[in-house]
């Protein structure tokens, strides 16, 4: 198990029964940037087979919990904690990130930029899951189109096939259906759907309550660093989930 | 070692579809040259050119730098360095990598800049041609392998451009006044000139170890 330990207090190892449950275990993570709380410490625990949703205004702390979460931030404070991940390179095996930006090399064409991302992850088939990653998110016809040549939308579904390239186990998603038109960003849902039956979890930042509440099986309200648990049953409907929102964000005594 | 040979040729590719950085290197090291040419022109029937040819390592030096600098902004676009951060395989092959692939360019914008050089001061590298490349050969590798490290340090600055110049130079002198000796006394002799090369070679491995064990944290800030 890899444990992530900024300032780590010691905390008792979780069961193995309950650690074969789920992927990763955030416990007390808290991020500051000098005298400004990014993020209040927080407890969550994200499951195989399931799709968190992170919902909440700008500037509520979403993303940089997600890249916390990703590994590219090193929190102030709290332990993450990965069963099946016995150092950091299984730990960035495990997880892929789709961010605001695309991580793709503009100079590099669609299947260019897939085959280096496998090979970022010491894949020896590099070049077979580069194919099979254009295929699966309907990108053969862009596959030689360089990535600065990209529109918004195929740039974004590239991203996505980046980082789905080496299967991870866990998919971190920061607004991931911006720039999709219906029908691409229905085939994503699609596709997040079709691997949370398979067993691979999904933490995905959004702000569309409508796939939030078609996708997500539990919801986290960040509002000014905080977390605020939603109830399962308000994921019903974005009607329901929107006034859970809503009552959350405008309680009184609420962070 | 697959994961090495694919940022190598990212890089590689990279710069052969824009030939940014070798375009600003080297204009900038031409420029360079001509500067010093401005400044210090060759006496007239000087007899001893040669033992002016130390100041070829400024154009290099000052070349080097930009093109260090231009190295790790092209993981900016698009935050692929991010990317770069995410990747599981050990982060020694891809400081390998990204090193390796600065000195192609590196070398012929020095190739270059030699040949400008020996124009306009009346230099001829021919008779010592294996020497000399051997000696910027090996300064090109020392320059490569501390200038990776510190210019993904300085990547994220956004002040990279001052900042990268400031904490390399330093560092860079010893190397840079060592490859300058070697070939004053190369140009000088015609032998090659041990005691310098020895000490390039020690410098490179110096660099390259300590730059190879410390890209990890480098690229985990």
């Amino acid at each position: 198990m890899s444990a992530l330990r900024p300032q780590a207090a010691v905390q008792a190892e979780p069961e193995a029964a309950d650690s074969a449950r789920w992927l990763l275990r955030g416990r007390g993570l808290a991020k500051r940037f000098g005298a400004l709380t990014a993020l209040h410490p927080l407890n969550l625990e994200v499951s195989r087979g399931e799709t968190l949703a992170l919902l909440g205004p700008n500037g509520a702390g979403k993303s940089v919990l997600l890249h916390i979460l990703a590994g590219l931030l090193r929190a102030s404070a709290g332990e993450l904690l990965r069963p099946g991940a016995p150092d950091r390179a299984a730990a960035r095996r495990s997880v892929g990130l789709v961010g605001h930006a695309s991580f793709l090399y503009p100079a590099l064409s669609v299947q260019e930029n897939l085959r280096l991302a496998a090979h970022l992850h010491g894949l020896p088939d590099a070049s077979a899951r580069a194919r099979r990653e254009l295929a699966a998110a309907g990108l053969w016809e862009a596959a030689e189109l360089r990535a600065g040549a990209l529109s918004r939308g195929l740039a974004q579904r590239a991203a996505v096939a980046r980082a789905l390239v080496h299967e991870p186990a866990l998919l971190l998603l920061d607004e991931p259906f911006t720039g999709l038109d219906t029908r691409a960003a229905d085939a994503l849902a699609r596709r997040l759907a079709a691997r949370r039956a398979a067993g691979s979890a999904a933490v995905i930042v959004t702000h569309n309550l409508a796939r939030a509440s078609g996708l997500a099986d539990r919801a986290l309200l960040l509002r000014r660093g905080r977390g605020i648990w939603l109830p399962a049953a308000d994921l019903a409907s974005p009607q329901l989930l929107a006034a859970a929102c809503d009552r959350a964000l405008n309680e009184r005594g609420a962070p | 070692m697959r994961a090495l040979l694919a940022v190598l040729w990212k890089d590689l590719l990279t710069e052969w579809r824009s030939r940014e950085r070798l375009s600003a290197m080297g204009v900038f090291a031409l420029v360079v040259v001509v500067i010093l040419y401005l400044a210090a022109p060759p006496p007239p029937g000087a007899e001893t050119p040669q033992a002016r040819a130390g100041l070829l390592w400024i154009a290099y030096a000052f070349a080097a730098v930009l093109g260090l600098n231009r190295t790790f902004a092209l993981e900016l676009e698009n935050q692929a360095i991010s990317g770069l951060a995410l990747a599981s395989v050990e982060r020694g092959l891809l400081f390998l990598g990204k090193a390796l692939a600065c000195f192609p360019p590196l070398a012929l914008v020095w190739a270059g800049a030699a040949l400008a050089f020996g124009l306009a001061f009346g230099v001829d590298f021919r008779p010592v041609l294996g020497g000399f490349a051997l000696v910027a050969g090996l300064g090109a590798l020392g320059v490569c392998g501390i200038g990776t490290l510190f210019a993904a340090m300085a990547v994220r600055s956004s002040h990279r451009e001052i900042l990268l110049p400031l904490l390399l130079l330093p560092l860079l002198a010893p190397l840079l006044l060592g490859c300058a000796r070697a070939t004053d006394a190369l140009l000088e002799s015609g032998a090659l000139p041990w005691p310098e090369l020895q000490l390039l070679l020690v410098t490179d491995g110096v660099f390259w170890i300590v730059s190879y064990l410390g890209f990890g944290a480098v690229l985990d800030e």
